[in-house]
């Protein structure tokens, strides 16, 4: 698996760049604000309403759009398809990024942020709890995947003119790349834990979130969805870095890669129609609820699914990247009805989320472009076009 | 829309109850007994006046703060971090209508015990549901998960902690001495006891006066039982007064089902892992014996 990646070494301060960077500065004067004054003086959450954006979007829907990193992952180091590896080094910056930025909005979210630590203390284990698993898996896959990271950072130094540096390059860089394989299969497994156990977390929600969404099939779904969106996520993320980049966008390998997602997408599509139907809550698509539902689903499974099968469509950059961003909105509307939308606030109280929880979500949305086009420019991620 | 929301929480849950083989068991080791030797409450809403003695009582035993800013005092609305218990007015007709109480009714399996990550509830030997703020990470999980409603938290604080009843565990059960709102009602509406004989003695008042009570007892077996029971006035439902038919099964049991099934003995990720490694090497293998020819007839 030959990787043949450099740095791109372009200029930075794009206009883009510019917002992203106003974006994230914006953000920082919330935060600070949040920290100082509590969760209540920037949110509208409440005692009606206790996750609104923040868990649902930056931390719910971010990590399953992270997905891209293990799916790929998968595909290449255990299912052994090394003529996709020119993408998995982009993937593994995105899911990097991604989860750190995850990692960082728990932190905002959580009122008692200073005692985060505690899952980790044995007498606060709690293992009939997902969420205690989730927040485990995320502090282990964030190393796993800061471990994965040090490979790439070590063909950036191994040559530095910086002594330390170069010397930890060569020494670090080659036991990491022994141990990769391990790694990346460990990454895997926690990948499908906490993907799925972020569906079970909403099981226990029974009394607020509609039943459309609610269903003991939750983690199976969620886990499912995370693995079909991976690959039109990495489609995405192609696009915009070679816009970034002013590359070229490579939708021949791209176009072979989504031949997968539609046979994840039937799966999905079978389970959760089938669960609908047989037990016996077909009567609320007729509902305004169902709309809602007729519409996510749309989105989610049944276009993607219908433009990734037709060879025309999949294989026309337009086409493609067209489904992707169809799907992924899909999925976001998903996991926000899930979390947010159908929830049912306690009598009384209701919730939109407020300016600083918007302008913290930018915050993070730019980080991940910002970050992106730092690290490619700056380490061997994208591969040299031929 | 011919089903309600709540309707459906019945069926679905004794459904996927059934279908999974879950079953209350799958929780802590409760047993009748241990249930029956909990602490317990009694709130009869027929003798209940609504003079919210039990509210101020409450207030008073944990320090909480006044309503507002405003130097002349009035009621809550709503429970929230400085109001843990409240008395709201059912309105049904002119001469039906009942106070009814709001609290945590420190379930038999809480919910918020399930879900917290950090083990911040617990529910003691003695069936007190208990919260320690120095394990707290402040998710609020426990909040989306309480069927009751009854954890709180201090959205306006820049150190916040939930709070919810703690049948004054401090300041007054460890010593001895009944929670202050049972002591203070007038009209004798709190019983405090070992919920077993409190369930005896509802059954009793209910067989005793058929025509002034609802024939329900409302926390015998909800989401598999609580502590805290009531009674309510004949022709007056409980779902009117906020207290649904949840089912029998406790919210939080299909998911400790399926993390007890994913972490017995670690099997099912180790096994995962182990099977992920013996397809790569192998993946690996073939690739190197075949050399170059992957590229033919892939499918992925
Ligand atoms: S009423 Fe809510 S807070 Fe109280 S024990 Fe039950 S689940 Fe926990
Ligand atoms: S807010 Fe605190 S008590 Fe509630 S679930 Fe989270 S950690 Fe547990």
């Amino acid at each position: 698996m030959k990787v043949n990646a450099a740095p791109m070494n372009q200029k930075i301060w794009t206009p883009w760049f510019t917002v992203g960077v106003i974006f994230i500065a914006l953000g920082a004067i919330v935060t600070l604000y949040r920290f100082i004054f509590g969760i209540g003086a920037v949110t509208n959450l409440s005692d009606g309403v206790p996750w609104g954006i923040w868990i649902a979007f930056d931390v719910v829907t971010g990590i399953a759009l992270a997905a891209g990193g293990f799916t790929m992952a998968a595909l290449i180091y255990i299912f052994n398809r090394g003529q996709y590896s020119p993408l998995v080094r982009p993937a593994l910056i995105t899911a990097l990024l991604g989860y750190g930025i995850a990692a960082f909005s728990i932190m905002l979210d959580v009122g008692r942020w200073w005692q985060l630590y505690n899952p980790l203390l044995p007498r606060s284990w709690q293992g009939n709890s997902p969420l205690f698993e989730v927040s485990l898996c995320v502090m282990t896959y964030l190393t796993v995947l800061i471990l994965e990271f040090v490979p790439i950072a070590a063909e950036k130094y191994k040559d530095s003119d910086n002594a330390f540096l170069k010397s930890l390059a060569n020494k670090l860089g080659p036991v990491v790349n022994k141990a990769l394989l391990f790694l990346i299969i460990l990454g895997v497994v926690i990948s499908t834990l906490h993907q799925s156990s972020l569906g079970s977390v909403m099981l226990v929600a029974v009394a607020r979130i509609h039943p459309l969404w609610h269903t003991a099939w939750l983690p199976f779904l969620f886990l499912v969805s995370a693995i079909a969106v991976g690959f039109p996520v990495v489609v995405i993320e192609s696009f915009v870095s070679a816009k970034a980049f002013k590359r070229s966008f490579e939708a021949g390998i791209l176009s072979k890669l989504v031949k997968v997602t539609p046979w994840f997408l039937a799966i999905y599509g079978v389970v959760r129609y089938s669960d609908i139907i047989i037990s016996g809550k077909a009567g609320y698509l007729l509902s305004g609820w169902g709309l809602l539902f007729i519409v996510e689903n749309l989105m989610l499974i049944i276009i993607p699914f219908f433009m990734f099968i037709n060879q025309k469509a999949r294989t026309s950059p337009n086409g493609l990247l067209i489904a992707s961003v169809i799907m992924v909105v899909g999925l976001v509307l998903n996991r926000l009805n899930t979390y947010l939308i159908t929830y049912s606030p306690r009598p009384g109280w209701d919730y939109f989320p407020s300016i600083g929880e918007l302008l913290v979500s930018a915050m993070l949305i730019s980080l991940l472009f910002v970050g992106y086009k730092i690290l490619a420019n700056n380490f061997p991620v994208l591969s040299k076009e031929h | 829309m011919a089903l309600s929301r709540r309707d459906f929480f019945k069926t679905s849950t004794i459904l996927g109850g059934t279908i999974l083989g879950v079953s209350k068991k799958s929780f802590a080791e409760e047993t009748e007994q241990s249930i029956a030797d909990n602490w317990g409450m009694l709130n009869d809403s027929t003798l209940c006046i609504g003079c919210r003695g039990c509210q101020s009582a409450c207030k008073k035993e944990h320090g909480l703060d006044r309503v507002g800013n405003d130097p002349r005092y009035d009621m809550p609305t709503d429970l929230n971090a400085d109001n843990l218990t409240l008395i709201q007015l059912y309105n049904k007709t002119e001469t039906e209508y009942c106070f009814i109480r709001r609290s945590c009714l420190h379930c038999n399996y809480p919910s918020c015990v399930s879900v917290c990550p950090v083990a911040a509830f617990t529910k003691r030997d003695d069936g007190v549901v208990v919260y320690d703020k120095d394990k707290c990470i402040g998710c609020r999980y426990c909040q989306v998960a309480c069927p009751f409603e009854a954890p709180t938290f201090e959205y306006d604080e820049a150190f916040p902690v939930v709070h919810k009843c703690d049948f004054c565990k401090d300041t007054r059960l460890d010593k001895g001495l009944k929670p202050a709102c049972a002591s203070v009602c007038p009209r004798g509406a709190i019983k405090f006891g070992k919920r077993g004989e409190l369930l005896e003695e509802a059954r009793n008042r209910i067989k005793d006066n058929p025509e002034r009570y609802n024939a329900h007892i409302y926390g015998e077996t909800e989401i598999g039982g609580t502590s805290v029971m009531f009674l309510a006035p004949k022709n007056i439902e409980f779902d009117d007064l906020g207290y649904h038919s949840w089912g029998e099964t406790p919210p939080g049991a299909l998911q400790e089902k399926i993390q007890h099934g994913i972490f017995k003995y670690w099997i099912p990720p180790v096994a995962l892992y182990g099977a992920l490694a013996i397809l790569a090497v192998s993946n690996r293998k073939k690739n190197n014996d075949d050399n170059q020819s992957e590229e033919a007839g892939n499918e992925s």
